[in-house]
């Protein structure tokens, strides 16, 4: 089954919607497209797994097959998210073209950027430290002579984490992001301002993906610069299949690329941010769940000795006077 | 030399595209009727810190939020303006 990634989806969606209606709903509808708001009922199985494979770019664990049966997002937010919805009836477009973008995650750069989503309050298990030792794995898989990478870390726990020993690689740091809920245009602000203060062929964007309550899946979602994306269509292979799409308005592709590049970034983090926003609660879920029961379970083990304790020596107590006394009549 | 004649208004002053569609945005926010413009504002809002690092110091942050956004976005073809507003915090 062909995998449709958020990045190609975007693109597509871009391309068939009048511009300015990035973040509303009526926009869907007025290009013609329907908008299938997910209900945890209807939802066939396939819808699912395309929704669940949204921004899978390249896993660095080893790739285990992905079956996934319907799950549900817990948030109420993001059902109504009309990212998501428009995801869904996108798995009757065009494929080639989704293919070929999607394919920008094995493509070896000199300018890396790895943007690290974390959370700012604690308390939510180990999904901080899966997500900053991926981008570390992420760095070392993309330095060589001449390569350069560098971070961008949203969140208080991942920047505490990276500044311990790669603070020399940090470009950008981002905290109080979840001071308001979480909203498109928030995210697509902070999405320009990293554009504009970072330079990079390639964008590596790392966070968890929610897979299940209890199961989170460290991904990476990559993004191409407009330049790159234009080299590599030359040279063949999968994101060389854009060159069976015929691009008008300007010499190079790279121009005509530049809107959706800056637009697929922003709707990739957009969606990278959601994620792990999910994943982070529930991480905060099971953590808080499984403190509690250890908790329980260790009062009860303390009250079981307490009492023993107790009984025990109330009964030494006994035994001595009543020896005693038995000693002053016998 | 890259004919730059079909280069957008907007983007020859300098805005992204994520700039220029959330400046359209926010104006059909304020078109619509009140009961769904309530709930179109919440989807506005923005706060967050920014810090550059520059060898590994980070660099006083810079806050964002909502008001801020759109005063830099009414200076757009000045971009100096711009830089010198980033500054305040």
């Amino acid at each position: 089954m062909p995998k449709l990634d958020a990045a190609g989806a975007v693109i597509l969606v871009t391309m068939l919607m009048p511009a300015g209606f990035a973040n509303r709903g009526e926009g869907w509808e007025d290009a013609g497209l329907q908008v299938a708001l997910l209900e945890d009922d209807d939802v066939p199985e396939k819808i699912a797994v395309w929704m669940l494979m949204i921004s899978s770019g390249m896993s660095i664990m080893p790739l285990r097959n992905l079956q996934l049966q319907p799950s549900v997002f817990p948030l109420k937010a993001a059902q109504s998210i009309p990212a998501f919805s428009c995801l869904v009836m996108l798995e009757k477009m065009i494929i080639p073209w989704t293919v070929g973008i999607h394919a920008g995650a094995r493509i070896d750069v000199k300018k890396n950027v790895i943007i690290t989503i974390s959370s700012d309050k604690g308390l939510c298990g180990g999904i901080n430290s899966t997500s900053v030792k991926m981008s570390k794995a992420l760095y070392k898989l993309t330095s060589g002579p001449e390569k350069e990478t560098k971070y961008v870390v949203l969140g208080e726990k991942g920047k505490v984490q990276l500044v311990r020993d790669s603070k020399k690689n940090i470009e950008l740091s981002i905290t109080e992001i979840q001071k308001n809920p979480l909203n498109y245009t928030q995210v697509s602000v902070l999405a320009d301002e990293i554009l504009k203060n970072v330079e990079f062929d390639a964008l590596r964007i790392v966070f968890n993906k929610f897979h299940s309550v209890v199961a989170f899946v460290p991904t990476v979602s990559t993004i191409l610069s407009p330049e790159v994306v234009e080299k590599e269509s030359e040279a063949g292979g999968k994101v060389g299949e854009l060159d069976s799409y015929e691009i008008e308005g300007g010499e190079t592709k790279a121009e005509i690329l530049q809107n959706l590049a800056e637009f697929q970034f922003s709707c990739v983090m957009f969606n990278a941010v959601l994620e792990n926003a999910c994943s982070e609660l529930g991480a905060r879920m099971s953590a808080m769940d499984s403190s509690s029961r250890n908790a329980g379970e260790m009062l009860d083990r303390l009250t079981l000795t307490y009492n023993r304790t107790r009984q025990a020596s109330i009964t030494t107590e006994l035994t001595e006077i009543i020896s005693g006394a038995s000693a002053l009549t016998g | 030399m890259a004919s730059s004649a079909a280069v957008p208004f907007w983007r020859a002053a300098g805005m992204t595209y994520i700039t220029y569609s959330n400046i359209c945005a926010s104006l059909v926010r304020t078109c619509l009727k009140e009961p769904y413009r309530a709930e179109a504002a919440a989807r506005e809002k923005v706060h967050f810190a920014i810090a550059k690092w520059a060898e590994g110091k980070p660099e006083k942050p810079s806050y964002f939020n909502t008001m801020f956004m759109y005063s830099t976005y009414l200076f757009v073809g000045r971009f100096k303006k711009l830089v010198d507003r980033k500054q305040l915090s």
